[in-house]
């Protein structure tokens, strides 16, 4: 590999490591929220698409700062994924997890639809000047202070995370009703207080990437929460969903493979390269990277 | 084997009973009444409803114009619109039921090329005229001769800026990019290779993306790393300004043209400073602009607090007006009579440029009007005249 | 004949039509997804790819060869039952939602080889011609989707439907019975791809122009929505589902703006009061032959056992 390759080689990777970082913060909420309840939430990228579009608000209405923005908009789909458990999950609890897959994707085409008539069917755009970015030079390759920092918050928020859940209280009673919905019951904890707990860390993550993200592409539309939310799911399924690990690693995993293919020539192919890759990767280790294994009952 | 009895009957039951709602809105005569009623189709809710929304706005401009005129012949004209959400099967069942419950006697629309190639056959067995604002690609006025179309053909636009792009402005290594699921990108991008072939021009890179995509930063650093003097795109406004953002980040300074998919004033909102020296080939110009294009882009800005109007509203309302030139000539408001008319349009001032539509009923715009943004607004650079045989 | 049916046809309004053929085309690709999903039990995500792989093969029958419509969604259904079977055979070994997650990231993967390729036109997508032959095309499709659901409730009472249901309640246990589950549930996504091809032949064929756009993840979830707001695993089910589902769009159409947002909510709403799904727990038999006075209706049962006490 000559110079020039190397260069392009670095420069690609941290494009593919950026854009994977995107994939694993909206793939945190998601793998949250089905480690406990399992369920696939269709509306996770609804909610990651509202964020982007209340920080919008803020930023380009309110003139609020851009973190500022990020955290009240937070707030909001904290409240919007609480509402959306109680209104089109909690009765389904008990019934057949289609049904619950239905809902989320009639909560999903509703909250899309109403985004279009709010905010119109073209892609809005953050303000420049809403967040400094500079270009960052290691060695040949360019990173951005917007890019370190997607990849710097969804390290972060992994780390907390997988704290809450595996050292807190909360996290010990949230892999309780994970293990069992009745026996945690039994033992008094109130499951649907952390199962609306869930959700709201599960649209708080999904609000937060949805305002980074949407400063970093620099387009928020009514329909992006579709893709991404497909993206985040196979990155959650990749590294084996219900782990919080496992999503920032098929997040990271996707968006480099994507890149790489894109650098290899094959930019016509690119969302064919990443669902390859999951499926090949399912089929060696069929619950995923970090994925527990399924103990078969008899 | 009873139960396969039962499901057979309750199939053939359910399938009489719709059936049994026959003929409803009849054949009542079409031009009949105080109105002439014309069709919308196209997408209003959904991913291509960026297009179908100011196709509509145009088309009911054109109305509200023509109707405090006194509209046609006497008779008020009406635009009925109803969604298609840019699936081919609503498509279908919005323009049947154009045709048979609401009497239309013209549609206007899909402004996708897809959409109006499921729907011209459907139009053209019923007899009713269709003139899509915005089909570009082959195999669509095939479809019979009450098939028209008010667009600017790819075939005949690139070749006929290929020459000012190689000569006056010398570009000599094009990277072309093409949005791989949008009909109308893959076959402009085809139509450029063909044209710049014998011209100099030597396509040094050739990236795809998605309409959708939000990422382009791979695509970029492949780009970059080829040294273009200049980025050929050949799909719409939104991508193209995401993609000019991604490259002015990167430090790629090579300016992006492309076909009128680029003309939108949401490039300039969404692009900034980033689509700064962005060239888009169409019919008409904003800048030193006919006195029908003046007039209706004024008026756009009044109705819409100072939005500037993009190519589907001109398509839109020059959709509704070539209908209703054709008709006031035929002086009649039936699609077997005006439709010889539509074909003899000639040099129709319409406001997205000058229109003749051909023997093979394609329209022609003439001159063309090369734009480039500067200083956040679309100025004109350059006149080019189209051949017509 | 032709002419006696083309003149029935006449005598329908085209925008009703249009709505009829659309169910009989929803019926179809419900009734293959409902034996995959609804009587195996594994969840598919991506059973427009099948739709698409079946529809492009069939225009490409007509296109190239002018193939008879009847040979044509025969070859057009074995060929998609191939594809199937052989995505199929690796991908079943998984369970639940990474088998629902492969199907999905298999559809993608159809869509983008099939946006890439020159076969299938690229972007730029076919133009069907009409179908070779003399019965109009909306008494094909009827006819297809009333054969369908013969051929569906017939292997849902066979000795292949028991295993499959088997292989739904419990897959160890099936095993342990001596049903071969891998080979079982292949065949069952074969049938079910078989039913998809055979909907994409006659799609392409109503419709007139194919893309591969069109066959998204969207039209996936649209399928999927059919059986499940009809009620899992059954067949009248997947046709009322079918029904609803395809005529929906156009029965909200008078709420203009707001019908996809009434759309979603409806099916947020069907599934919270009736989260089995319309004919869910219902035996459709019964009720029809109740109806039709072949059997005393429940009340009457009733009835006669508290006066038997």
């Amino acid at each position: 590999m000559n110079a020039q390759g190397t260069h392009m080689f670095f420069q690609q990777l941290i494009n593919g490591i950026a854009l994977g970082s995107t994939y694993a913060l909206i793939a945190l909420g998601y793998t949250m929220v089905y480690g406990i309840i399992t369920l696939i939430n269709f509306a996770h990228g609804e909610i990651f698409m509202a964020g982007a579009f209340v920080g919008l608000l803020l930023v380009a209405t309110f003139k609020m700062n851009i973190f500022a923005a990020m955290v009240v908009s937070m707030l909001v789909c904290m409240v919007l994924g609480v509402l959306i458990e109680l209104i089109a999950y909690r009765r389904l609890r008990k019934s057949s997890r289609l049904s619950a897959l239905i809902s989320a994707i009639g909560v999903s085409i509703f909250l899309a639809t109403l985004a279009q008539m709010i905010f119109g069917a073209n892609a809005r755009s953050f303000p420049d000047d809403a967040f400094p970015v500079r270009q960052i030079h290691i060695g040949d390759a360019d990173i951005s202070t917007l890019q370190l920092l997607i990849i710097g918050v969804s390290a972060l928020l992994m780390v907390a995370l997988e704290y809450i859940v595996q050292r807190t209280k909360l996290g010990k009673a949230m892999r309780a009703t994970s293990e069992d919905y009745n026996t945690a019951a039994l033992m008094g904890i109130n499951v649907n207080m952390i199962i609306s707990f869930t959700f709201a860390i599960g649209s708080a993550l999904a609000a937060a990437g949805g305002v980074l993200v949407g400063v970093l592409f620099n387009a928020v539309s009514f329909n992006m929460g579709l893709m991404a939310g497909l993206k985040a799911f196979a990155a959650a399924v990749l590294g084996g969903i219900g782990s919080i690990p496992g999503a920032m690693l098929g997040g990271l995993l996707l968006g480099v493979t994507e890149v790489m293919g894109v650098a290899a020539g094959y930019s016509s192919y690119r969302d064919a390269i990443a669902f390859f890759i999951l499926v090949l990767v399912l089929l060696i280790r069929p619950t995923g990277l970090l994925g527990r294994k399924i103990q078969k009952k008899v | 084997m009873k139960k396969v009895t039962a499901l057979l009957l309750a199939g053939m039951l359910a399938f009489g009973a719709a059936g049994c709602k026959k003929k409803e809105g009849g054949e009542a005569a079409k031009a009949a009444g105080d109105t002439i009623k014309i069709g919308f189709l196209g997408a209003l809710t959904g991913d291509v409803a960026m297009f179908g929304k100011p196709t509509l706005e145009g088309m009911k401009m054109a109305a509200e114009e023509l109707n405090a005129a006194g509209g046609i012949n006497g008779k008020k004209i009406e635009i009925v619109e109803a969604d298609n959400r840019g699936d081919k099967q609503e498509g279908a069942s919005v323009t049947q039921k154009l045709i048979s419950r609401d009497n239309v006697v013209a549609i206007v629309g899909d402004p996708t090329t897809g959409i109006t190639k499921v729907a011209a056959p459907i139009a053209q067995k019923a007899g009713v005229v269709l003139l899509s604002a915005g089909a570009t690609g082959p195999g669509v006025v095939e479809n019979g001769d009450f098939i028209f179309r008010n667009t600017l053909l790819d075939s005949v636009a690139i070749p006929a800026c290929i020459d000012f792009f190689a000569k006056d402005l010398g570009y000599k290594k094009v990277a072309v990019v093409t949005s791989d699921n949008n009909d109308y990108s893959v076959g402009l991008s085809q139509t450029f290779r063909d044209a710049a072939k014998g011209k100099g021009i030597e396509i040094v890179a050739d990236e795809k993306v998605k309409d959708g995509d939000k990422d382009f930063s791979a695509q970029i650093t492949n780009i970059k790393a080829k040294k273009p003097d200049v980025i050929f795109y050949s799909g719409y406004y939104t991508e193209a300004a995401l993609m000019m953002k991604e490259a002015r980040k990167q430090g790629l300074k090579a300016n992006i043209f492309g076909g009128d998919g680029l003309f939108s004033p949401k490039l300039i909102e969404l692009g900034g400073t980033a689509v700064e020296g962005a060239m888009s080939a169409l019919g008409f110009s904003p800048e030193q602009a006919t006195p029908e294009t003046a007039k209706f882009i004024e008026a756009f800005k009044k109705k819409f607090n100072g939005a500037e109007p993009g190519l589907f509203d001109a398509q839109g309302y020059d959709g509704v007006m070539m209908v209703a030139d054709a008709i006031k000539r035929a002086n009649s408001a039936d699609p077997k009579v005006f439709k010889g008319e539509l074909a003899k349009t000639k040099n129709f001032k319409g406001v997205s440029g000058t229109i003749t539509i051909r023997d093979n009923r394609e329209p022609i715009k003439s001159p063309l009007a090369l734009l480039e943004v500067k200083g956040g607004k679309f100025v004109l650079k350059n006149k080019v005249p189209v051949k017509m045989d | 004949m032709t002419e006696f049916l083309q003149g029935l046809l006449s005598n329908i309004n085209p925008y009703i039509l249009q709505i009829i053929v659309n169910i009989g085309i929803g019926i179809v690709l419900a009734l293959g997804l409902n034996v995959i999903t609804g009587l195996t039990g594994q969840l598919s995500l991506g059973h427009a790819a099948f739709m698409s792989v079946g529809a492009f093969t069939s225009a490409l029958l007509t296109i190239k060869l002018g193939m008879p419509i009847t040979l044509n969604l025969l070859v057009t259904g074995a060929v998609t039952a191939l594809v199937g079977a052989l995505i199929g055979y690796p991908i079943l070994r998984l369970t639940g939602d990474y088998l629902a997650i492969c199907t999905l990231g298999f559809a993608e993967i159809v869509k983008v080889v099939f946006l890439n390729l020159d076969i299938t036109n690229r972007a730029l997508g076919l133009s069907v011609p009409p179908a070779n032959s003399a019965i109009p095309m909306p008494f094909v499709v009827w006819g297809v989707a009333i054969l369908a659901i013969i051929l569906v409730s017939f292997v849902y009472n066979s000795r292949f439907g028991r295993a499959l249901k088997a292989i739904r309640g419990d897959e160890i246990a099936a095993e342990a019975m001596g049903i071969n589950v891998a080979r079982y549930k292949v065949q069952s996504f074969a049938l079910g791809t078989f039913l998809a091809g055979v909907g994409g032949g006659l799609y392409a064929h109503f419709i007139s122009y194919i893309n591969p756009s069109d066959f998204g993840f969207l039209k996936s979830i649209d399928i999927l929505s059919m059986i499940v707001l009809g009620g899992l695993g059954s067949i009248p089910g997947a046709v009322i589902g079918a029904g609803v589902l395809s005529a929906a769009p156009e029965f909200l159409r008078f709420m203009a703006n707001y019908r996809m947002l009434v759309y979603g909510a409806l099916l947020v709403f069907m599934m919270l009061f009736r989260p089995n799904g319309l004919m869910g727990g219902v035996n459709f038999t019964d009720m029809v032959l109740r109806a039709l006075g072949r059997k005393p209706h429940l009340k009457t049962v009733l009835q006669n056992r508290e006066v038997g006490k």
